[in-house]
């Protein structure tokens, strides 16, 4: 096969694989580049089943196609994208590429003999490079989706991404009949902090607190950053007791234990307020938002450090203290 | 560039595809072992600028597809075949063929699919023209993720004429339709109405 002057010395050096096997599988041909790739001698597996020579490689899968290119007598094709190799082979990257095996895009071919005897040629060629592109392109969307929902600062989802969850959970709630809460805090004289320890120990507060809180919440909870040191827990499938329950338990994690900042003891608390989901329609998670908003100012307004939840028609409010 | 062609030239591009599909269907039953009908293809030579609206309706669903594989000949014969079809349809055809229907494979199902159909039809039609046709991998360009029609815009909008080919696959116990196009550009055209004229005039 490779005895023409010109073209064997070309599939000799061809920087892509090139493998004949005849109808029963049986390897007539390997150029160099899969030999030294694969660390087999021609003279020694001619002759031998594809499968016994290469063992891991998809069996029922390739007779499928070979099978196809053999009947059809046309091409099948196989792309990295979908199948990242058919035969296991070290590329020529070990150091920058953090895959193992060589990315493969193959062509099947069929071929046949001057007497007709019927052959398919496999080519198989180096997509590593494509492979790594890819792979980096989607680690970096990850980040980027990533940090286009989270608050540089304090590591909570941001207010946009934060209330598309809101509107979400609010439809969702509707539609299953689920009891759903909201909280809203905001952290207790916030620019005193800032005016005496600098923006720095204002910053320090927030993500210490923040961190608190989350230790508190379940994986199905929506906490995220409303404003400057406004925060929103949305509480699925909770009602109003067991978020006032939640909202008291975040309040004293908060006031309990002072924030150390550099060689200072920063001592902070939070006011709370709890509304639960009663309305329907479109707006609903505006008026859920109004309405823990009003719980939350009459937290400040009766002196801070507390929990007030909001109740419907009701001029005088629940006041609890922690 | 007269890229119209004749009543001649049509009705010889018929009477190949024609041909074309009935070797394909042949191969087709043979590999799968199982009878397959093929309906006679209706053909249209369309603008493909046309093409998008032409199969808004039909493939607007979420659940269809779309592959392309370029194809090369001798003598200046080159264009990009297109397959399109609803996807539970590509899944009967599938467990034929061998497949899983796990999400995994389904994109591997879908380009082998489409470059079995086009293949063999393709191979069929160069065989009556003695030309031989060497083929690009298939890509599925749209599938779930994407919009059929926009990808087709995007896609149309670099060839002047479009053999859209109607392809009714019947096989027993399955049935299955897809639509191909053959996109094909305006010097390509030319060429292909040379060799239809060859022909007309050899008979």
């Amino acid at each position: 096969m490779s005895n023409d002057w010109l073209t064997g010395p070309i599939l000799e050096q061809l920087n892509s694989g090139v493998l004949v096997v005849d109808e029963d599988f049986q390897l007539v041909y390997l150029n160099s580049f899969l030999q030294r790739h694969s660390s087999v001698q021609l003279t020694e597996v001619k002759g031998k089943s594809l499968f016994q020579v290469f063992a891991d490689v998809p069996e029922a899968w390739l007779r499928r196609k070979f099978a196809s290119v053999l009947e059809l007598q046309s091409p099948s094709f196989s792309s990295w994208e979908q199948r990242q190799y058919v035969i296991k082979l070290p590329h020529l990257r070990p150091v920058t590429s953090s895959s193992q095996y060589m990315a493969q895009n193959c062509t099947m071919l069929p071929l046949h003999d001057p007497t007709g005897r019927r052959y398919v040629c496999m080519l198989i060629e180096d997509a590593t490079d494509a492979f790594v592109y890819q792979q980096h392109l989607q680690t970096t969307l990850q980040k980027l989706e990533q940090s286009n929902r989270v608050d540089g600062l304090t590591q909570v989802l941001n207010r946009r991404y934060w209330e598309e969850q809101l509107k979400l959970e609010v439809q969702r709630a509707q539609r299953y009949r689920q009891p759903l809460s909201l909280l809203l805090f905001d952290l207790d004289k916030f620019k005193q902090l800032n005016d005496q320890y600098g923006h720095l120990g204002g910053d320090s507060v927030l993500i210490e607190l923040t961190a608190r809180v989350r230790a508190l919440l379940r994986d199905t909870d929506w906490f995220g950053r409303y404003g400057g040191e406004e925060f929103g827990i949305v509480l699925t499938n909770t009602a109003l007791a067991g978020a006032v329950e939640v909202a008291e338990r975040i309040c004293l994690a908060v006031s309990s234990k002072a924030v150390t900042f550099h060689e200072h003891s920063i001592q902070s608390s939070i006011s709370v307020g709890v509304a639960q989901l009663d309305t329907t329609g479109d707006r609903a998670h505006e008026v859920l938002i109004g309405q823990a908003d009003m719980a939350l100012y009459n937290a400040k307004k009766e002196g801070r450090n507390r929990v007030i939840s909001y109740s419907a028609g009701e001029t005088a409010f629940m006041v609890k203290t922690v | 560039m007269n890229t119209v062609f004749s009543e001649e030239q049509r009705d010889c591009l018929q009477e190949l595809i024609n041909v074309a599909m009935g070797l394909a269907s042949d191969k087709l039953a043979r590999f799968l072992n199982t009878f397959v009908h093929l309906q006679v293809p209706a053909i249209e030579l369309v603008n493909s600028t046309q093409i998008p609206a032409q199969f808004e309706a039909q493939y607007s669903s979420a659940e269809a597809a779309f592959v392309s594989q370029g194809f090369l000949g001798n003598g200046g014969v080159r264009g990009e075949a297109i397959v399109l079809y609803q996807l539970d349809n590509a899944h009967r055809i599938s467990a034929l063929l061998g497949y899983d229907t796990d999400s995994a494979s389904e994109l591997e199902m879908l380009t082998d699919i489409s470059s079995i159909l086009t293949t063999t039809f393709l191979n069929g039609l160069a065989e009556q023209i003695d030309n031989q046709l060497s083929y690009s991998a298939p890509r599925v360009l749209s599938s779930r993720q994407n919009n059929v029609t926009q990808a087709l815009i995007d896609t149309a909008c670099h060839w002047e004429l479009a053999l859209k080919v109607d392809i009714s696959y019947q096989l027993i116990d399955h049935s299955f339709n897809c639509d191909m196009l053959l996109l094909i550009p305006g010097e390509a055209v030319l060429n292909i109405q040379q060799i239809l004229d060859r022909i007309v005039e050899e008979y």
